[in-house]
């Protein structure tokens, strides 16, 4: 989503102004979809009914105060891994970015292959190494750190990377400008260059957000009690496997829809363009 | 465990892994592809249903965390009847949330065009096709080779989510929890499995960015 102002014109751009013929064949085809697009979503709840997962036993604890309440607890513990991940990624990816930055050679070289190296691992691997590897070691920690953790690590190296591109999208004459003043590079960075470049990358972190908020997911490989993990609990509890995924599913959709919307809003705002990975990770 | 006891006990898995790894990789990829472009044919179409499924295809699948999804293609579509074998499961997944983010990488690849080529295209009385042929396809495929190759990559990654499941014979992180959970493997399969992923990514990447010096177009 580089430039969300421009597509609903760009893809309206494409098409000359239809004339009344096309119009028409507009119109039919418009129809034909609508009837297709209806067919499938009740194919859907067809299949929902025949396979029986319609039934109110499914759905009804649903309207229980308790399985929300249970829900939201997990809610408050996806949410307490995905705020301490973020904060913990921006600063590590702070500092692999000033590593990466720095005009000390062999410095920027190792910070490079950090940052490499956590941006081309997968977070799962990372949590096996702090769910299984460590403990070998005698590296006892919580199930909060055991997801935590991975999660910081993965997304600090795109953080640093994000961080970067908001330092190399300041203009040169800023530092330029700065050195003829006689301010020395670490000051620039800090006072000049930094300030700049955090406006720019906001919406891009904003972003970022939504990929520690789907890594959490993860954690219930380490059993921390997250919404994931609940909703597994409710799964057992009321043999309901289809309704509580899919509930949970929609949970998830709309936090990352709300988190993406911020961030393309903010964007907007600043106008300036949402920088990711491919613009983010999948997983 | 050191790496020569690690090799001789794991070699032959690590390969297999790796290869899995891979093979899980491009079928997938190529998936995303397809069904990436179909999506932003949806998006881009005049007909306004179809762009309203198109979009909310992309909102549903870029936003829903991979693991809630392949939990819900293993464990629940069996439930309505549909029962896949697990590398099948990873692979419309990965390619479900994939193509979300490659339609994405398609948008911003035509957005980049501009509304004034279009404009400029049709006052020479260029018709919709070639303008299509001519002007939009080329230009969106060249700008969209760099985050095509983030995307590899991504899609690399996610195909860990196959560890999750019994899939049979485990890849790379797979491998790394299977060894770790019949001996004390210790640091040694997690750094083997990792420089495969961050030495594969780095290769993508490499040439990914050789491709895209020769092509880019410098506005």
């Amino acid at each position: 989503m580089s430039a969300p102002v421009d597509v609903m014109s760009m893809r309206d751009a494409l098409y000359e102004e239809p004339g009344p013929h096309t119009l028409r064949r507009i119109r039919i085809f418009t129809g034909v979809s609508l009837v297709l697009v209806a067919a499938l979503v009740g194919l859907v709840i067809h299949r929902f009914c025949v396979t029986g997962q319609l039934d109110p036993k499914y759905w009804s604890f649903f309207l229980k105060g308790t399985t929300w309440a249970f829900l939201g607890r997990g809610f408050l513990g996806t949410i307490g891994v995905a705020v301490t991940a973020g904060v913990l990624a921006l600063l590590l990816g702070m500092v692999f970015m000033f590593g990466r930055i720095s005009t000390h050679r062999p410095l920027a070289m190792v910070s490079r292959v950090v940052i490499d190296f956590f941006r081309g691992i997968p977070s799962l691997l990372l949590i096996y190494f702090f769910f299984l590897v460590l403990p070998q070691y005698g590296v006892k920690m919580t199930s909060f750190w055991m997801i935590c953790l991975p999660v910081t690590l993965t997304a600090s190296g795109v953080i640093a990377e994000v961080l970067r591109a908001g330092v190399n999208a300041v203009p040169k004459g800023q530092w330029e400008a700065a050195y003829s003043l006689g301010m020395r590079r670490t000051r620039i960075l800090l006072k000049i260059v930094l300030p700049q470049a955090m406006r720019i990358v906001i919406p891009s972190l904003i972003s970022q957000l939504v990929v520690v908020v789907k890594d959490t997911t993860l954690g219930y490989v380490v059993s921390y009690p997250d919404m994931l993990q609940n909703a597994r609990v409710l799964i057992t509890n009321y043999d309901a496997l289809v309704s509580v995924y899919f509930v949970i599913a929609i949970i998830y959709i709309l936090v990352n829809y709300a988190i993406n919307e911020l961030s393309v809003r903010l964007a907007r705002q600043s106008g300036t363009r949402v920088i990711g990975r491919t613009n983010e990770n999948p997983v | 465990m050191p790496l020569s006891e690690l090799l001789a006990t794991y070699g032959g898995m690590y390969v297999t892994a790796l290869l899995t790894t891979w093979s899980l990789t491009a079928v997938s990829f190529l998936g995303v592809m397809v069904l990436g472009l179909l999506v932003t044919v949806l998006r881009v179409c005049p007909v306004k249903p179809l762009r309203v499924v198109g979009d909310l295809y992309v909102q549903i699948f870029r936003n829903i965390p991979g693991i809630s999804l392949l939990v819900f293609v293993v464990y629940a579509l069996p439930n309505l009847n549909v029962v896949w074998d697990y590398r099948t499961c990873v692979i419309v997944t990965v390619v479900l949330v994939g193509s979300a983010f490659g339609s994405e990488n398609l948008m911003s690849g035509i957005n980049t065009i501009g509304v004034g080529q279009i404009e400029a295209a049709r006052s020479l009385g260029l018709t919709f096709t070639q303008i299509l042929r001519q002007i939009v396809v080329p230009q969106a495929v060249r700008s969209a080779i760099l985050p095509m190759t983030n995307l590899l990559i991504a899609v690399m990654l996610t195909t860990a989510l196959a560890s999750q499941t019994p899939m049979k014979p485990p890849e790379l992180t797979g491998l790394v929890s299977y060894i770790n959970t019949r001996t004390v493997g210790g640091i040694t399969p997690f750094v083997a499995s990792a420089l495969a992923y961050a030495g594969t990514a780095f290769v993508i990447g490499f040439v990914g960015n050789r491709i895209d010096k020769k092509v880019r177009i410098i506005r």
